[in-house]
């Protein structure tokens, strides 16, 4: 099933050609040089040109420490390879040398990650950008003051704290095979972040992401964790993917979304135990594009490098909506991808160890924890793609009739209706604030415009439009009755 | 084919000993050995029968604390499982109130809601313990796929019950420190590990961030070009990159030819910068080309690949091959004159070439001991606890069963200890030696894969672990305590820890005082003959010496096998003559030993009081009886007289009030009322009586209680069975034997030696009979010898004569919660010992 051209998005690129060349160590699994690889299949592809490519900045301290603790990023900022040994009591409480050694431009490699995220967040707080990826980041393990699981400095935290500043509700996912606890905990307690991590979940790297984990205090169920077991298949994932993250949507609905591409849940990886393939992988992209929320893509684990750079590659042809060769190009590490030098790769034949009864009570369960958050009542849940128009009936096609409808569906079934919109004009329902799910449609006239042009032909989607764009006299920024 | 390819990851049963369960192993590693075989290094999960008991009682408390989300519960999970506790702490732990208090509650596993006791029984085989142990075996000891996952609370326990080889596991036990972990890790809260959350920015409020800052723009989408000129001006710096090679004199040197030139040109790192200068040169083409060649010559870029020399090529595999990937290394004693990002990117670069890929093929022949599969066909030797026809002719298909009715098969029938069927292809000898048990062939894969028997309690399994135990000390005796009281009310089954709290649980939820005893129609009845033997086996075998023990819970299984084992090892080298005589000092041999004649109590009062020269006993008032006239009188009768037939007869036999009884006290004794009084009686004509009448002197013996459960229970008809005591009683006969030698149910495992069993169907079983004595039956008993009771109570059909005139029939005790009966007059008495 090849991917169809979903919308035409405006995507941003993060990528310092430097990158490839730190190395964690002899036998050490994280590489990132596959960054680069990714980077080149990029440019070999084609969609090297159909991005806007930026160089990100060195993320400088103060950037970091907005997270991270300043002695911990002094001690980063210090550390080097010749002179760890005056460092051995820091080392230990910053959990730096086993798993996250100190290698030779450690700091540097931070900054690059983490500002290729800062610098992500910002565009789309600019709304100069719907998509952006920066697959140098996704360092989900790290704490605020400890290095963990081959990642020091969290881009994630620190790209979703700059979010935070236009969007009261942004939402985390993490589809790496290991949980996404460093971000989990930094928003542990606030229910402006939600995180979702799926991961496989038992004896098994950090140990955290407990079905029961679900948030502290004010935050309590806004950590939701699914955990999985070996051997997790394109079509488990997306049983479970779907209607969850659709819940999410619906429940918690947020005004941005993160989400890390962690490449470990494929299949064959070094490190992981799932059995995805890129597509599979690569359909958790598509479907959290479709809601059409400002969205940051960032990478993470992925220990098979010529597997990582494949996903990542294909995720980028989806985010931007074009459609790629399963042939691959010719490129400089085009041996790499032998012996049949393709895009997609096939699942092993491992069982699949998450029965549809698993995975079913953990969705119950789950939802049962989402139906805590306080909620509107009778607010319509409205994740309408803006170009949701041009592809209705595939859409409709490609769902699966047994499966509960994702809400853009529904929504598309909708007809607009004047005494709902005149509602939500008032903004009365408490969680409603100008900034949530629709805020981007209203605030760009040029898309408006497009849809507009588009929708001659459709009336009854006329009346969206014609409020969206009635929503352009309103000032700018609003400021939300919670806020 | 699949199934027996084992696989690096793959959860499997290692066979280690043929008589103990498998073990359950996870492959880590696959290695080949220098003689070829292959040697497995594998992660071991432990069963429950291999912790040690306070280790278990902790698991248990665990998922307690799981299930729930109490405070205690909460409470409990960081006193228990926060740090590794050692044994003594296990056990402190265990005496914490607040846990003991949870005990009380409930001590199930979570899930277990709605599990059969046998289910649960079953769902405590398949719970395993992960440990970080890691240990090598060689792959030929597999002996089949499993799997292992860990528990999610979300599950029910049936799910694993209903597939085969599943297991589950929740905590990580380490062997070496006797300690349980549960395997999770903790999201940490508190201002050290949450961030501090960005405010939305105010109306108004200007963000500082400027993205000039944060980022240089490389490329953009919006250059007006189509792809198709982007993709001639790719064609062009290529040429142009070819062009600058020939010209360049290193290049000239390192590529010969024309096409590697090119080759060299078309490397991503010229088309990087050609789409950089496209972006740098306003994506004008040709702006572009004419800074693709500068005043100074066509621009050449060049990758670490190309820049490289043959030299140093060499010197970095040379300095591979030493050092490994330590670029570090690499780079001080090697090449200094290079940096390390320049060495990372050669190495990422030379992964490509030829050079690499020879490499990489010594590397997987060296490598090749490391197998990421194994194929390990089916095992097929028969395991030797199997018995084969040979060493055991009479096991087997056809074996009867109770040795039927004509006493002739003698010989121990084989019985599965486990389901206790008799019908199997393969048996298999099972726990120790001396005690013979059988597994059938179903029960000992269960055994082997699981662990344990498939049904809880069940015939000899806590002797056989004991005795597994006291084999392999320390580790076996802990095992063998871990068995939870359960309450044997029908359809209630629930475990409890200690007897208190079993007493407790049937005191409040069943209503009942103690020694809840499951009251219920009895299965089936029959009787037992002991022979001398048996009698002898009775006082010495040291299984039966609490025979009051086991006459008060006949449910609970006697090993055969053991006082067998016991008997002959008692016996050997005992000759006749001290059997005899052992048979003497154990009464058995009728009239062996005096019988000490010391009269009635009375007599033995008035002597011993003379004796001790206080005045006649006559003397003390309250030593007086009460005259009949001045005895209380009920002020009304609780249970007034049954309506009458239309003869005039009581419907049934009344139970005399305590005035009748009074009034007959003073009658003669006549022959009339015995015969009266010596009708049977089934047993629900009492049941509906109330216990404060039968407390009444002549009352029947409280043999049962109503059943509070009451379950559909199944017994002959009152015409039934009347018919076939008739049937009995006119022929004189005991009841027919084809009624008790019919076996329907499955058979009680109480059996003397040599002795005949009969078993009644459990359909014919007759209605359990109380037999009251009256005054007179009662005086008639007093006139026989204890020795002639006994013989009377061993041998019901036997008519006896008293001295006296009238024949007097002793009244006959069953053992347990049975009744007795007796024939009338002359017939024979019958002993029907229920079980």
């Amino acid at each position: 099933m090849a991917m169809q051209p979903h919308s035409k998005k405006r995507v941003c690129y993060y990528y310092d050609s430097d990158i490839g060349n730190y190395y964690y160590g002899q036998g050490h699994p994280m590489k990132p040089h596959r960054i680069r690889m990714t980077h080149n299949l990029l440019l070999n592809y084609g969609l090297y040109r159909k991005m806007e490519i930026y160089r990100p900045h060195k993320a400088t301290a103060d950037e970091m420490t907005k997270f991270h603790s300043d002695d911990y990023i002094r001690f980063l900022r210090s550390i080097r390879p010749d002179n760890m040994s005056e460092y051995n009591k820091q080392m230990q409480r910053f959990n730096v040398g086993e798993d996250c050694p100190v290698f030779d431009g450690l700091y540097e490699f931070c900054q690059l990650s983490a500002g290729g995220s800062v610098a992500a967040a910002v565009k789309l707080n600019k709304q100069a950008s719907e998509i952006c990826i920066n697959w140098g980041g996704g360092l989900h393990h790290a704490k605020k003051s400890e290095a963990s699981g081959f990642c020091y400095v969290n881009d994630i935290v620190l790209g979703i704290l700059e979010l935070l500043k236009y969007h009261q509700r942004v939402l985390y996912i993490d589809i790496d095979v290991h949980h996404g606890d460093g971000v989990e905990e930094a928003f542990y307690t606030t229910d402006r972040v939600m995180t979702v991590s799926f991961h496989k979940y038992g004896e098994y790297f950090p140990g955290t992401g407990d079905l029961r984990d679900i948030g502290a205090g004010k935050g309590k169920y806004y950590a939701v964790n699914i955990p999985l077991r070996d051997g997790m298949d394109d079509e488990s994932y997306e049983s479970i993917f779907v209607p969850i993250i659709s819940k999410v949507m619906e429940t918690f609905q947020p005004s941005a979304v993160v989400l890390q591409c962690g490449a470990d849940s494929l299949t064959g990886d070094r490190l992981g135990c799932f059995n995805l393939t890129v597509r599979g992988h690569g359909r958790c992209v598509e479907l959290v594009k479709r809601f059409g929320l400002p969205f940051l893509l960032v990478g993470g684990g992925g220990y098979t490098i010529r597997n990582v750079s494949r996903c990542w590659t294909y995720e980028t042809s989806v985010a931007l909506g074009v459609e790629i060769a399963n042939e691959l190009p010719y490129n400089d590490y085009f041996e790499y991808f032998g012996p049949d030098f393709k895009l997609h790769i096939s699942p092993s034949n491992m069982s699949n160890q998450n029965t549809t009864e698993y995975l079913d009570k953990i969705k119950n369960r789950l939802f049962e924890n989402l139906r805590m958050l306080p909620h509107a009542p009778g607010v319509q849940v409205q994740a309408i793609p803006e170009d949701a128009v041009n592809d209705e009936s595939e859409d409709e096609d490609k769902i699966d009739k047994d499966e509960r409808l994702p809400q853009s569906e529904k929504d598309k079934r909708i007809t607009g209706d004047g005494e709902l919109s005149d509602s939500e004009d008032e903004g009365e329902g408490g969680r409603r604030d100008n900034r949530s799910y629709r805020a981007p449609q209203r605030k760009r006239p040029r898309l408006d415009k497009d849809n507009n042009a588009k929708d001659d032909v459709k009336p009854e989607d006329n009346k969206e439009d014609v409020k969206n764009v009635s929503n352009l006299e309103e000032p700018k920024k609003e400021i939300p009755p919670n806020a | 084919m699949a199934a027996n390819m084992y696989r690096v990851g793959d959860c499997v049963y290692f066979e280690t000993s043929s008589t103990s369960p498998y073990q359950i192993r996870r492959i880590e590693e696959l290695n080949k050995t220098a003689s070829g075989n292959v040697e497995a290094k594998v992660m071991c999960f432990y069963r429950r029968r291999d912790l040690p008991n306070p280790l278990i009682q902790l698991a248990d408390k665990h998922q307690m604390a799981q299930s729930e989300d109490s405070p205690v519960a909460m409470k409990l999970k960081k006193i228990c499982l926060k740090t590794p506790i050692g044994e003594e702490q296990a056990a402190q732990a265990v005496l914490d109130p607040a846990i003991v208090a949870m005990e009380e509650e409930s001590s199930e596993l979570p899930g277990t809601d709605g599990l059969a006791p046998k289910q649960r029984h079953q769902a405590k085989h398949r719970e395993l313990f992960l440990s970080r142990h890691v240990e090598t075996l060689p792959a030929t000891h597999i002996r089949g796929k499993c799997s292992v996952t860990l528990l999610n609370e979300t599950e029910s326990l049936l799910s694993y019950l209903n597939k085969d080889d599943a297991f589950f596991y929740c905590l990580v036990f380490d062997p070496s420190q006797k300690t349980l972990l549960a395997d999770k890790g903790e999201i940490r809260v508190g201002s050290r590990y949450q961030t501090e959350v960005t405010n939305l920015l105010k109306e108004g409020e200007e963000d500082a961030r400027n993205s000039e800052e944060l980022e240089t723009l490389v490329w953009t989408p919006e250059h007006g070009l189509t792809d198709r000129q982007i993709d001639q001006f790719l064609v062009v710096s290529r040429s142009v990159g070819t062009f600058a090679r020939a010209l360049d004199c290193s290049s000239s040197v390192k590529q010969p030819s024309l096409h590697m030139s090119a080759a060299a040109a078309s490397r991503d790192i010229t088309l990087f910068h050609a789409m950089d200068t496209l972006h740098k040169s306003g994506y004008s083409i040709e702006t572009a080309l004419s800074s693709l060649v500068p005043a100074s010559g066509p621009v050449l870029c060049r990758d670490e690949m190309e820049e490289w020399s043959a030299s140093e090529a060499n010197l970095f595999e040379e300095a591979l091959d030493k050092y490994g990937k330590d670029f570090v290394d690499i780079r001080q004693d090697f090449l200094p004159w290079k940096t390390l990002k320049n060495l990372v990117e050669y190495y990422y670069m030379w992964k490509t070439t030829d050079r690499y890929v020879q490499q990489k093929r010594v590397k997987a022949v060296e490598a090749e001991s490391k197998l990421k599969q194994v194929y390990i066909p089916n095992y097929n030797k028969p395991n030797p606890a199997l018995i084969t026809n040979n060493n055991a002719g009479t096991n087997g298909k056809g074996t009867v069963l109770n040795g039927g009715t004509n006493g002739t098969a003698a010989i121990a029938p084989t019985v599965c200890a486990s389901c206790q069927v008799t019908n199997s292809s393969q048996w298999y000898t099972w726990g120790p030696q001396h005690l013979q048990y059988r597994l059938c062939g179903t029960c000992w894969q269960y055994w082997k894969k699981y662990g344990g028997l498939k049904t809880a309690g069940v015939f000899g399994e806590s002797e056989g672990e004991a005795c597994r135990g006291a084999r392999t000390g320390e580790e076996g005796a802990l095992s063998a305590s871990h068995r939870p009281h359960r309450c044997t009310v029908l359809n209630c089954a629930k475990e409890f820890k200690l007897r208190a709290h079993l007493a407790r649980h049937v005191a409040t939820a069943h209503g009942g005082c103690e020694g809840a005893r499951p009251v219920m129609k009895t299965r089936a009845a029959f009787f037992l003959r002991a022979s001398p033997f048996t009698r002898l086996a009775r006082r010495l075998v040291r299984a039966l010496r609490r025979p009051r023990h086991h006459a008060r819970s006949p449910f609970s299984p006697i090993n055969l096998h053991q006082v067998k084992h016991e008997f002959t090892v008692a016996m050997a080298g005992v000759g006749g003559a001290d059997m005899r005589a052992m048979g003497a000092v154990a009464g058995l041999a009728p009239g062996s030993g005096k019988v000490r004649v010391r009269g009635a109590v009375g007599a033995v009062a008035v002597r011993l009081a003379t004796a001790h020269g206080s005045a006649a006993p006559r003397a003390q008032e309250w030593l007086l009886l009460t005259p009949k006239d001045r005895m209380p009188v009920p002020e009304h009768v609780a249970f007034p007289k049954p309506p009458k037939a239309p003869d005039g007869s009581l419907m049934y036999e009344r139970v005399l009030s305590r005035a009748e009884i009074e009034a007959r006290r003073g009658e003669t004794p006549t022959l009339a009322p015995v015969t009266q009084a010596l009708k049977r009686r089934a047993y629900d004509d009492i049941n509906g009586l109330d216990r404060g009448v039968s407390s009444a002197s002549a009352a029947p013996p409280p043999a049962k209680r109503p059943n509070k459960h009451p379950a559909p229970m199944q017994r002959p008809s009152r015409e039934q069975y009347a018919a076939m005591c008739a049937r009995a009683q006119a022929t004189g006969q005991p009841l027919p034997a084809h009624v008790f030698a019919h076996v329907n149910g499955k058979p009680t495992s109480l059996s003397g030696r040599g002795g005949r069993r009969h078993v009644i169907s459990w359909m014919d079983a007759p209605d359990d009979l109380y037999y009251r004595a009256t005054e007179t039956a009662k005086a008639a008993r007093r006139a026989l010898s204890c020795g002639e009771l006994r013989r009377g109570a061993r041998a019901p059909w036997r008519a006896m004569r008293p001295p006296a005139g009238p024949p007097v029939l002793p009244a006959l005790k069953g053992t347990g919660n049975a009744g007795a009966n007796t024939g009338t007059g002359s017939a024979p008495l019958q002993l029907v010992i229920l079980d």
